[in-house]
């Protein structure tokens, strides 16, 4: 048992390692991934990178400039953000402002748990209608209940 | 003339719907069982009526009759017929005609069906779908009234848009309605409980179907759509969280936590008043959908004419339905009694979380959908929420769906001994394991793809094992064959979906993740090379077609092993539009898809932009989502789920 | 399910509706984006010459000391020819003026269209590959900028200046800076 765990440990590794990738990358590769994150304005569901608008080209031409002056993906952002504001990313930035869409799903999740961890608390749960049991059963119910739960 | 007797025709159905909606409901209040029974007569002359109403639309669009103001705008006399008959659905007024169509056709369905059912139950369920129909009737007389005429009329019509001349895109409307206004059945079901005050197994037995309907036509619907986008729209994208395909998402996701909700509503009495809450948010979704849509309120490429008056009245229809269900939830949930208690390690326990999962993740794309809105009011900036996000939240979510979702089948009910499922879920771990070191390794992927495929095996493999063990182990072959086919079709349904969504998240996975893509400019005689295959691009020609003029491209497709083939992308100019469009060329198979993109001659020498894009596995995207719907209609074709079977059953025990 | 709890969709639900309804009545459009660089100093610009007519730069619009209008437009661009008459009438009747930044055009259509339909810009600049419109924050034209007398961007109005614009949303912010 222990073998199979650490023989499909060490297969997990060899078909990872397999598949390093070249720490540098291209500026193309970077482009192109500064471009899935910002938004066309003109064809404003598009990104950057499916949109032929001429807008989009400008912007793209300008992105690659910029790398090549060796301005990083971050600042590139900035740049784009002071003149045309946050609307640009397609990735909202992580702030305060944003705090309800970045944590609501894990809101979300939490408050799920949450409400059904009360309902079914053992306490709230009505015996159906068509049980009719004597004051007596009732107890005998519950003590045998207590004993299954815990 | 026709024009104007399809006008009577849908008036009239207003006066009908009302009449549907408060005379049955006058019936159940005063127990005159002749009133309730009205509603069954109203249901069948409504469909006939909307229909013959929806025909002469239709006879419109055929005959090309310009002097009806929509058609006017939205067909032209070239169209092929194919394209003038979905032209009728292809415009805000249309749609909405579409959507009262199918509204009465499940109405009167539903009052066929449900003849034996108790009379106060099927009187309030058609009251409601009476009121649904006027609301929608109304919007469409009052705002958007497609019989108009237009005082002098148009010789030719204005609407060829190229683009939206496509077998895929004129049959998604249809099947997305089927899903939406199929949820309206569940929903007026799910208000008549709450006015009765229970839910019983009849109940449950007897929605469980109807929801199941909705569920396939969305699930169709939607893929249709992403399939269509990919085809069509030349960048190889399926899916891009816009607001109106997230629209479409939203009521898919809590229909998928209602159809797993009601399971445990039936075999165990519990969870009702969440079931209900279910089928009443996923009707909202609906309704929420047409809002986004025709309001004008977010940007969305789809978007019909929007208006923001209309937008109002329909932000009316969404207060009077989802606000009164809520008001009428609020007062009447407490009631429903439930059943009985269960372990949180049981079936019941893992259907809990695949449901809160479900509702989470439909939440969540409601937020990042409407946070713009939020924010705009909020903070006065302008925020976008893009792929980026939503895949960021979203995939996190289902991770967790997926790895129960191979197990909660062996789980039992009531409570569920955990060690005894241990080495099944241990033996699937390391296949799956072992089945995506292989793949990555054969395909020389990168790893990224890992944590996908991975889940994809492990729901493949649990699927198939607890199947197995189902039927029965250590039996010999022709035994187990024999008892396999005794096994509910419901089960084949589960097993099959279940598979479905496993191989959409392997498809989804590693058609990105070892995606490979060529960009670049392109001469006559040239040649690219990309995974392994040599493309050539030997020539352009110009073609004609039936009305449009290409260049099309000609490139010698060279694969190892295989012989040489050929791919043909266009670019297409439409006269009579004055549209550019480009068709790209698709090479598809189980294995991959090869997508060439011809772009723009450049600069006036013979080069032309060229993008082309590998995508493996990118067909298991929809094939998946296929053995979805047909695991859907698999079950659906189960003998318990026959519509009105939970009737028989009753009476054959209230009989004993 | 307990009372109190089920009353939740419901206000979630109403918090929702207060929301639409606040988007229908203000009639926004979503598309349109205000400016992020409203309060701030117009950014250094570098334009090109447009044949002999004077040249637009930060500078000579500092000069005027009083409040401006800076115009993006082509002479492909179709609203921008509505736009054209009612920047005459502002540049001659109320005083006001009018520098323009002429977007990703070709010289000798963009001397045509002033030779045509007069020139309204007291001094106007080539930006031939957009890139200094970018600056601006231009995502399309054509787009009116009011600069307030110490060089401060005020507004930015996005699509071509009609008379109800004219009436109701420029006149009002130049009387107010005034």
């Amino acid at each position: 048992m222990k073998f199979i765990i650490i023989a499909s440990f060490f297969i997990f590794c060899s078909a990872y390692s397999a598949n390093s990738q070249d720490s540098f990358q291209s500026n193309n590769v970077v482009a192109k991934e500064l471009y899935k994150e910002l938004r066309c304005l003109v064809c404003q569901n598009q990104s950057l990178l499916d949109s032929d608008a001429p807008l989009a080209l400008d912007l793209k031409k300008l992105v690659i400039t910029k790398l090549e002056d060796g301005e990083s993906k971050d600042e590139i952002k900035l740049f784009l953000v002071e003149r045309y504001g946050e609307f640009i990313l397609l990735k909202p930035t992580f702030t305060i402002k944003n705090i309800l869409l970045w944590f609501g799903p894990l809101i979300f999740v939490a408050f799920g748990f949450f409400i059904t961890f009360r309902f079914f608390r053992k306490k709230n749960l009505v015996y159906s209608e068509s049980s009719i049991l004597t004051k007596h059963e009732k107890e005998k119910l519950e003590k045998i209940l207590d004993r299954d739960l815990k | 003339m026709i024009i104007e007797l399809g006008h009577y025709c849908l008036a009239l159905v207003l006066a009908i719907s009302l009449f549907q909606f408060f005379v049955p409901a006058l019936g159940v209040r005063y127990k005159s069982s002749s009133l309730m029974r009205s509603s069954f007569i109203t249901a069948y002359i409504s469909f006939l009526l909307v229909s013959l109403s929806f025909l002469s639309l239709t006879y419109a669009y055929v005959t090309s009759d310009f002097s009806v103001s929509l058609v006017a705008q939205n067909s032209h006399s070239l169209k092929p017929l194919i394209y003038k008959i979905s032209g009728v659905w292809g415009n805000h007024e249309g749609s909405l005609m579409l959507w009262i169509l199918i509204l009465t056709f499940y109405s009167a369905t539903v009052a066929l069906v449900g003849r034996k059912l108790p009379l106060k139950l099927i009187s309030l369920v058609l009251s409601c779908q009476g009121l649904i129909a006027s609301a929608f009737i109304s919007f469409i007389l009052f705002t958007s009234n497609p019989f108009i005429r237009l005082f002098f009329p148009n010789i030719e019509g204005e609407g060829f848009n190229p683009i939206l001349q496509d077998f895929g895109l004129a049959i998604h409307p249809p099947f997305l309605y089927l899903g939406y206004v199929g949820l309206s059945i569940t929903f007026s079901f799910s208000i008549a409980a709450l006015l009765i005050g229970k839910v019983d197994t009849i109940w449950v037995k007897w929605v469980r179907p109807w929801t199941l309907i909705a569920w396939v036509f969305l699930t169709i619907g939607i893929a249709l759509g992403s399939w269509w986008a990919y085809r069509e729209l030349g960048w190889g994208g399926w899916w891009f969280w816009d607001p109106v395909e997230n629209a479409s998402f939203m009521p898919w996701l809590a229909t998928t936590a209602l159809l797993h909700s009601s399971i445990v509503a039936e075999k165990r009495d519990t969870l009702k008043a969440w079931t209900i809450l279910l089928a009443i948010v996923a009707f909202s979704f609906s309704l929420l959908g047409t809002f986004i849509v025709r309001s004008g309120v977010l940007i969305s490429v789809h978007a019909f004419a929007t208006d923001p008056s209309r937008g109002l009245y329909i932000l009316l229809l969404l207060v009077l339905f989802t606000g009164g269900a809520l008001v009428l939830f609020a007062k009447k949930a407490s009631h429903l009694k439930s059943g009985s208690l269960f372990q949180p390690l049981s079936r019941e326990g893992a259907l809990v979380i695949n449901n809160i999962i479900f509702a989470s993740a439909a939440a969540t794309v409601l937020l990042g959908t409407l946070y713009p809105i939020f924010i705009d009011a909020v903070n006065n900036s302008k925020v976008s929420v893009g792929p980026p996000y939503f895949e960021a939240v979203f995939i996190p979510l289902m991770v967790p769906a997926i790895l129960l979702c191979a197990f909660s089948p062996m789980l039992s009910w009531k409570r569920a001994n955990i060690e005894n499922i241990m080495e099944r879920i241990i033996a699937v771990f390391i296949c799956s394991i072992l089945l995506t070191s292989i793949l990555v390794f054969i395909y020389n992927g990168s790893a990224s793809a890992f944590l996908g495929v991975f889940l994809g095996f492990w729901l493949i493999l649990g699927t198939t094992y607890e199947f197995i063990i189902k039927v029965g182990i250590k039996l010999s072959f022709k035994t187990f064959i024999k008892r396999s086919l005794k096994l509910p079709r419901s089960a084949y349904g589960m097993s099959l979906a279940h598979i479905g969504v496993a191989i959409f998240v392997i498809g989804v996975t590693v058609s990105s993740a070892w995606r490979e893509e060529i960009e670049q400019p392109i001469l006559i005689g040239e040649k690219v090379i990309i995974n392994n295959m040599e493309l050539s691009f030997l020539s352009i020609n110009n073609v004609k077609g039936p009305n449009w003029i290409a260049d099309r491209g000609e490139f010698e497709v060279v694969r190892k092993g295989k012989n040489k083939e050929f791919m043909y992308p266009e670019r297409r100019f439409y006269p009579a539009s004055q549209v550019n469009t480009s068709e790209p060329a698709i090479m598809s198979n189980i294995l991959f898809d090869l997508y060439i993109v011809l772009g723009e001659s450049l600069n006036n020498d013979k080069s032309y932009s060229l993008r082309v894009y590998y995508s493996p596995f990118i067909n298991w995207i929809w094939l998946g989502i296929l053995l979805m719907a047909l695991g859907g209609i698999l079950s659906l074709t189960d003998r318990k789920h026959r519509l009105g079977y939970a009737i028989k059953i009753n009476n054959e025990n209230i009989s004993k | 399910m307990k009372k109190k709890y089920s009353y939740l969709p419901l206000i979630f639900f109403f918090i929702l509706v207060l929301f639409f309804a606040r988007q229908l009545i203000l009639k926004e459009d979503p598309s349109e984006l205000p400016s992020v660089l409203l309060e701030k100093s117009l950014p250094k610009i570098k334009l090109d010459k447009l044949s002999d007519y004077k040249l637009f730069n930060k500078k000579n619009l500092l000069q005027l000391n009083e409040p401006s209008l800076v115009n993006v437009w082509s002479s492909w661009c179709a609203p921008c020819q509505i736009e054209h008459e009612f920047l005459m009438t502002m540049s001659r009747s109320n005083n006001i003026k009018i520098f323009g930044i002429n977007y990703k055009d070709d010289k000798q259509d963009a001397i045509k269209v002033l030779k045509l339909n007069g020139n309204p810009f007291y001094a106007i600049g080539r930006d031939d590959d957009g890139t200094q419109a970018i600056n601006l924050g231009v995502y399309g034209v054509p787009e009116t900028f009011i600069i307030d007398a110490s060089g401060n961007i005020r507004y930015r109005h996005v699509g071509p200046i009609l008379e109800y614009d004219m009436n109701n949303t420029i006149l009002p912010i130049l009387n107010k800076i005034k």
